[in-house]
């Protein structure tokens, strides 16, 4: 009888381990991840590089990308503030990673959020809407056209509205889904599709930063013809 | 239309969605227990018990807790995983009429429930699908579809009447599961329970993909969604097991007391 309760014991100690074994693997299988070679997003087969475009940030001023992004760490993305979905999980995520980073670090980085619906997104309603993720992430908006404009440079496919709610009176706005990292010679090296979670930006971070030390910022800033564009040298402003 | 909740990707609403698949097991539920109810008196307390555990259980499957906990807020999903598990089981069990449960020794299924209702073995077993329905992999893997999601509530379901049985189960067909243990099974889960506890509360990123990419309701990150998950699973499932070991202890006392009214002096 106490050979039973002994084994007993056993069993629940044994129990009791495997569950913590259990969670502790979940938690490992999360750090292996993190530790795998090569990047969680997708690598590009070759740099593009973002053309010189200028927009109005949300205090109003004209913001030109190259000028302002030169020698750091950039994260472009294209959606707008009534987006359900995509845009305020991207942006969340890479806030709660970015939030992580000693300060050193975070202050090598930029995320600059480009509006496809300027017509509803105010610079008041970008930079109240911005600010609930992060108050130093950059809003723009410009007419659409330009905005598309730029988007085609980066092969990225062109916000249009896709359906009208009636019910709701309003509209949902088809937009690239993707994240693009921009590196601080002006080339967009990674792409980060939907789906992308807090380890994978937290791997891919670590990694971008290196990468950053190693390249030489953009030449030609402001305007200046030299490598600037997609491939096929367009810049678009 | 979906039968049951599920994780679709899609942006939250406040739309009313239908789940036939849930009225169907709670209404199956109730069924079975009018039949029960029809061949065994029931009494009042067994009557109002029965209705709170099918209430509990259609309040956490149905819409909207169960739109939000499939697919959107992890914290949603831990109420459910109390509801389901923790409160509606106990309320059921007890609300089943006694004679009911007394014909079950006669049935072909009473040397399984009798197995599966060892104290340790019901406690190891609840465990063990605590842990295992709350590890990332699984809840990733079965979130996404109506059958997994389904699978998923029903074995808390399951788990939490085998759970129960040794201590809310009106029939002792234990008579040497004492009071005193009893209470201490209760305890002893409570500190169980702090495992998974432990890893949603202190985890350094959101654990399920389920709810870090789940469509945004309301302004709680991903990391604060899983760490008031964690919260609600320890304040929340350890206040339900410390009332039900008070209940128990007041039971004991009651009974204790009465036996001595009927000692011979």
């Amino acid at each position: 009888m106490r050979h039973g309760v002994g084994t007993r014991g056993h069993t629940v100690a044994a129990a009791i381990l495997a569950g913590a074994a259990l969670f502790a693997c979940s938690d490992a299988a999360i750090d292996r991840r993190e530790g795998a070679e090569g990047w969680r997003g997708v690598e590009l087969p070759e740099p593009l590089d973002v053309p010189d475009f200028s927009l109005t940030d949300t205090s109003g001023r004209p913001y030109r990308f190259r000028e302002e992004t030169t020698g750091r760490l950039t994260f472009l993305f294209f959606g707008y503030t009534n987006c359900p979905d995509v845009c305020p999980v991207h942006l969340a995520n890479l806030a709660a990673t970015l939030g992580d980073l000693p300060y050193a670090q975070r202050r090598r980085v930029e995320v600059v959020f480009v509006s496809t619906d300027p017509e509803r997104d105010t610079p008041e309603r970008i930079r109240e809407w911005l600010d609930l993720f992060d108050p130093a992430f950059v809003g723009l908006r410009g007419p659409i056209q330009r905005v598309n404009e730029i988007q085609g440079a980066l092969h990225l496919p062109p916000a249009v509205r896709q359906a009208v709610e009636e019910r709701r009176g309003g509209y949902v706005v088809g937009h690239a889904s993707q994240v693009l990292a921009v590196t601080g010679d002006g080339r967009a090296r990674v792409v980060y599709p939907s789906g992308i979670r807090q380890m994978d930006w937290r791997h891919d971070l670590r990694q971008l930063l290196a990468l950053e030390d190693t390249v030489a910022p953009a030449s030609g800033v402001a305007g200046s013809g030299e490598g600037a564009g997609a491939p096929g040298g367009r810049t678009v402003h | 239309m979906q039968w049951w909740c599920s994780a679709r990707g899609i942006p939250w609403t406040w739309d009313w969605r239908p789940y036939p698949g849930v009225w169907l097991l709670v209404g199956g539920l109730l069924v079975a227990w009018v039949g029960m109810a029809r061949r065994h008196r029931s009494t009042t307390g067994e009557r109002i018990r029965c209705g709170a555990g099918l209430v509990s259980l259609w309040i956490a499957l149905d819409w909207p807790l169960g739109t939000l906990g499939s697919g959107y807020l992890a914290w949603v999903h831990m109420v459910q995983f109390l509801l389901v598990a923790l409160v509606a089981p106990p309320l059921l069990l007890s609300g089943v009429p006694r004679g009911a449960l007394e014909r079950l020794r006669d049935t072909a299924v009473f040397p399984v429930v009798r197995a599966l209702t060892v104290p340790l073995v019901a406690l190891l077993l609840f465990h063990t699908i605590v842990i295992a329905t709350h590890w990332p992999g699984l809840v990733d893997g079965l979130m996404s579809s109506q059958w997994g999601s389904f699978a998923l509530d029903i074995a808390w379901l399951a788990g939490g009447l085998v759970f129960w049985w040794p201590v809310a189960s009106p029939v002792p067909h234990r008579p040497r599961f004492p009071w005193g243990v009893k209470i201490g099974y209760l305890i002893a889960s409570t500190v169980l329970m702090t495992l998974p506890y432990v890893f949603l509360t202190f985890a350094e990123l959101p654990f399920y993909a389920t709810y870090e990419l789940a469509p945004p309701v309301g302004a709680l990150s991903a990391r604060d969604d899983q760490r008031l998950a964690g919260l609600i699973m320890r304040i929340g499932g350890g206040t339900i097991l410390w009332i039900a070991a008070g209940i128990l202890f007041w039971l004991w006392y009651r009974a204790e007391t009465e036996s001595e009214r009927r000692a011979p002096r």
